[in-house]
């Protein structure tokens, strides 16, 4: 198999803002309960990407270094399983050339932190990511200012932006959109939100879109994630 | 060894970061176990220098490079100490010392906390299932934090770390420590710290203390039913904790956490208290050998003193009176005057001397039983061998050698020093395994390699403190190696036939890229195109071809060979002539096989303020380097990048200079990738100007 079919294969192509590569300056959320597969969501998100030939900076908060390694480890060895994928070492290797991943603790990771870093890499020309993945992004802590910022870097600097965030099972606030908590009260700043819900009868996890901008059609597509391997299904 | 016996016996490692105060804690130790009779410091202003630091460099430097090992006695325990290097350029050292300890204490600084290279010495241990415990050590210190480096055993270790004492008083007011299992200040008095003394938990610290020690029972009790209960109950007994503490330690469960300032004398004593109660005795650890009389089935050692001996040399290091080989009996008794099988050469070795080592000074033993470490005078043996009684052929299962990364020419100034330099290189390649000595039949030239620019800089140094071998020092030489990234044919006649008898062979095939391994020779002839006998002969001749690419003359790798034609003569075709067949043959495909350059990259950490973070990576991204990702806590940075190694000569000084000296790094080989063509192009060019000088 060939690079080029594995792209075209990726179930991500089905859903428009994923598989959007031209437009810019998107802020995009996905949200979950703990354990349902945020960071796996993020990871298919940017391995795409990072096929593509696009750099993506993996932003992580509370997980460590090597953690984040062993997620893009695995869910690439998921994707080529059983693919008999062609020059897979020499893939394997540009790909990471295209991945940059800063962990931070929760206590020390702020917006104004991000930007400052981010400009860092950018001007001395370290590393000029085309889309941020920020995992385990506190809504709570983050006030409508700074996101709103933060939609104005990613204008600026021409990147798109996706963000996982936990929901809580006993706080059912929902904004008019359906964005639960604790990200209810920001909902106007994100232009695609994703929900992932677990559907035990039928042993999957939807990836239910409930709000796209980009999409002209119908937000409410819906993909699956295997509950078990935690990898999108065609 | 009577099994009572040896359940008072530790091997224990003393690990940790460089700086972090391993050597003082040593040394420490030794005196409160009455080994030594006066403290000197590391550097210190008598010019002594600590003790477990046996060679002269590493008094110089104030690094530990050798694992010595040094026996005292604690309450009735015997302890041997594997004093283990710092430093990741000597990671086999660490590694093979690692192999032959029951447990280990791992220290770290209470300002510095987890630093890199605990966590590499942190992933050995785990490799070879060492049960650890963990001293905070500097607590003395302006900045210190226990509770802070704690949380980071935790998050950056992985480990289970449980406060066994909180402080009494940090920085300058320092005091002493508070023991969580008997609920007692504990404070350390005389000139040296020697006597200790108990007392009530002070008030202020009481409500801590039983806070800390909730946890503490709540993590112990994990591992004990009877501790539970007793929790259940009412008051648990101190014999109750430390049994579940140690139960849980012995199955890593657990890493109870200590506290103190070696400098200061505090906290040494509890430490060495919790060596005896938490580490595991030789008897609570399983030990595999391979039996090479039966396909190197795993056999379990039995620690038991009555069984054929087994023993481990993990350490030579070349004394006053000759070579002297540490050893770690794992089963059976060695005596003195016993005849045992070296089981790699098969050779009868008599033991002679058998000592108990104290660093410098030895103490004369007849006898040494199951799982002690003493040494032996005067046998001739390599590190990692193995020896066995003679009814036994057991080897302790082979140790992973990595391939060397870096090399430098070697040139003696007179003839005096080149005697003396062959025999360091003799010594110094029998010590360790991954320091490597060869001649270049080209240049004529002495070159060593090994895993590191400090690595080779270590044995230089010794060559003249030890050997009075002055040596001059080439420029250090990355390891290239070619390799090929595409299939090709070929199809190659070899003939002679001008006069004498002639030679004729024809070797038709092709080869490819090899995913894994170095080198595959496949035979697919069929019909006898190529008579069998000379099939070997066409392998022979690829292999040779391997040791000299045809692109820059680098050692080649990574090639699958496959033959599936040819053709032979009745008179003139010969095992010289299919070998000359086969390197024409590997000539002709090898270049139109996209042969490229590789080089070794290295995995490069860098840990230091974060103001200095962008200043980092920059420095990092000018070296072609990429960075993997960063860690941000606090003030505090660390940036994980992968840099080749021939962009990493002088690093150290850069960085320096670039963050005030605030930052620090660690280097380890990670794997070889291809050389990028603009870089590629030059360095080929280097290799012909210089043959070109040659000629």
């Amino acid at each position: 198999m060939q690079k080029q079919d594995l792209i075209n294969n990726n179930p991500l192509r089905a859903l428009s803002p994923a598989g959007e590569l031209q437009s810019v300056g998107r802020v995009s959320l996905v949200m979950a309960r703990a354990g349902v597969g945020k960071t796996a969501i993020l990871v298919q998100i940017a391995l795409d990407k990072m096929l593509r030939g696009k750099n993506i900076l993996h932003v992580s908060i509370g997980q460590s270094l090597d953690k984040t390694k062993v997620w893009y480890d695995d869910i690439f060895n998921s994707i080529v399983e059983g693919k008999k994928l062609e020059n897979m070492v020499s893939i394997r290797e540009d790909m990471i050339r295209h991945r940059m991943i800063m962990t931070f603790n929760a206590e020390t990771f702020s917006v104004p932190k991000l930007e400052e870093r981010l400009r860092d890499l950018v001007d001395q020309n370290i590393f000029r990511p085309d889309c941020l993945l920020v995992d385990g992004f506190d809504c709570a802590k983050t006030s409508a200012e700074e996101l709103s910022d933060m939609r104005d870097l990613m204008a600026s600097m021409e990147m798109n932006i996706w963000i996982s965030a936990r929901s809580h099972r006993d706080d059912d606030r929902v904004s008019n959109s359906g964005v639960p908590a604790p990200c209810h009260e920001l909902d106007s700043l994100f232009d695609t939100v994703i929900l992932l819900e677990p559907k035990p009868e039928e042993k999957s996890i939807a990836l239910n879109v409930i709000k796209d901008t980009a999409s002209a059609g119908e937000p409410g597509k819906i993909l699956n994630l295997d509950p078990a391997t935690l990898m999108l299904k065609a | 060894m009577k099994k009572k016996d040896l359940e008072m016996f530790r091997n224990i490692g003393i690990s940790a970061h460089i700086d972090s105060g391993k050597t003082t804690l040593t040394e420490r130790i030794l005196f409160y176990t009455q080994r030594i009779h006066a403290i000197h410091e590391v550097r210190g202003k008598d010019g002594v220098g600590a003790t477990m630091d046996s060679m002269e460099l590493e008094k110089e430097r104030g690094i530990t490079i050798q694992s010595a090992a040094t026996y005292c006695n604690w309450k009735g325990y015997d302890i041997n100490i594997i004093d283990t290097p710092g430093h990741v350029d000597f990671t086999i050292e660490v590694e093979r010392a690692l192999r032959v300890l029951d447990g280990a204490v791992l220290i770290l600084c209470s300002v510095g906390g987890v630093q890199s290279q605990s966590i590499t010495v942190t992933r050995q241990m785990t490799r070879y299932n060492v049960p650890r415990i963990a001293f905070i050590n500097k607590c003395d210190r302006t900045g210190a934090n226990p509770y802070r480096v704690a949380k980071q055993i935790r998050e950056k270790l992985g480990m289970n770390a449980v406060m066994m004492q909180i402080p009494i008083g940090l920085e300058g007011d320092m005091e002493g420590v508070v023991d969580l299992v008997t609920m007692k200040a504990i404070y350390f008095d005389g000139d040296n710290g020697e006597i200790m003394r108990e007392e009530e938990i002070p008030e202020h610290l009481r409500d801590e203390a039983d806070e800390r020690r909730e946890e503490l029972l709540d993590n112990a009790s994990m591992f004990s039913d009877e501790l539970l209960e007793a929790i259940l109950e009412g008051e648990p007994t101190v014999e109750m904790i430390n049994d579940a503490v140690r139960r849980g330690t012995i199955a890593l469960e657990m890493a109870p956490v200590f506290i103190g300032s070696a400098y200061k004398n505090k906290g040494v004593q509890p430490l060495l208290n919790a060596v005896a109660n938490y580490l595991p005795s030789p008897l609570d650890i399983k030990n595999i050998a391979l039996d090479l009389d039966n396909d190197e089935q795993e056999v379990v050692l039995s620690s038991n003193e009555e069984d054929p001996l087994v023993s481990l040399a993990f350490k030579l290091e070349d004394g006053r009176y000759g070579q002297l080989t540490y050893v770690r009996n794992y089963q059976g008794s060695l005596k003195k005057g016993d005849t045992i099988i070296n089981s790699r050469t098969g050779k009868k070795v008599k033991v002679g001397r058998l000592v108990r080592m104290h660093s410098d000074e030895m103490e004369e033993i007849a006898e040494s039983g199951a799982g002690d470490i003493v040494a032996l005078f005067g046998i001739d043996c390599a590190s990692g061998d193995t020896f066995t009684a003679k009814q036994i052929n057991y080897s302790m299962s082979s140790m992973h050698v990595p391939a060397a990364v870096i090399s430098l020419a070697i040139i003696p100034v007179d003839n005096k020093a080149q005697n003396n330099m062959s025999k360091a290189l003799n010594r110094f390649t029998k010590e360790d395994p991954t320091f490597r000595s060869f001649v270049d039949h080209e240049t004529n030239e002495t070159i060593i390699s090994g895993m590191g620019e400090l690595h080779l800089e270590v044995y230089i140094e010794r060559m003249k403190r030890e050997y009075d071998a002055e040596v001059e020092v080439g420029a250090p030489q990355v390891a290239y190696r070619e390799t090929i990234t595409r299939r090709a044919e070929f199809n190659y006649t070899h003939k002679k036939q001008s006069g004498g008898s002639g030679q004729f062979g024809r070797v038709g095939g092709y080869m490819e890229p090899l995913e894994e391994g170095e080198y595959e020779f496949v035979d697919k002839i069929v019909g006898g195109s190529i008579p069998r006998e000379f099939i070997s002969s066409c392998d022979k001749g690829f292999s040779k071809s391997m040791a000299k690419g045809a692109l820059a003359g680098f050692p080649v790798t990574g090639i699958r060979c496959v033959i599936n034609d040819g053709a032979s003569h009745a008179v003139d075709s010969s095992d010289v002539a299919f070998q000359l067949a086969s390197v024409g043959a590997f000539k002709e495909g090898y270049l139109k096989a996209g042969p490229v350059l590789m080089e070794p990259i290295m995995k490069v950490a860098v840990e230091g303020p974060s103001e200095f973070q962008g200043g980092i990576m920059g420095s990092l991204n000018q070296r072609r380097g990429i960075i993997v990702g960063t860690l941000e806590e606090n003030d505090y940075t660390a940036v994980e990048s992968e840099v080749p190694l021939s962009e990493m000569f002088g690093y150290s000084t850069v960085l320096r200079s670039l963050t005030q000296g605030k930052a620090e790094f660690t280097m380890e080989f990670a794997s070889y990738r291809q050389v990028p063509k603009s870089v590629s192009e030059e360095i080929i060019e280097e290799v012909r100007k210089k043959e070109k000088e040659k000629k």
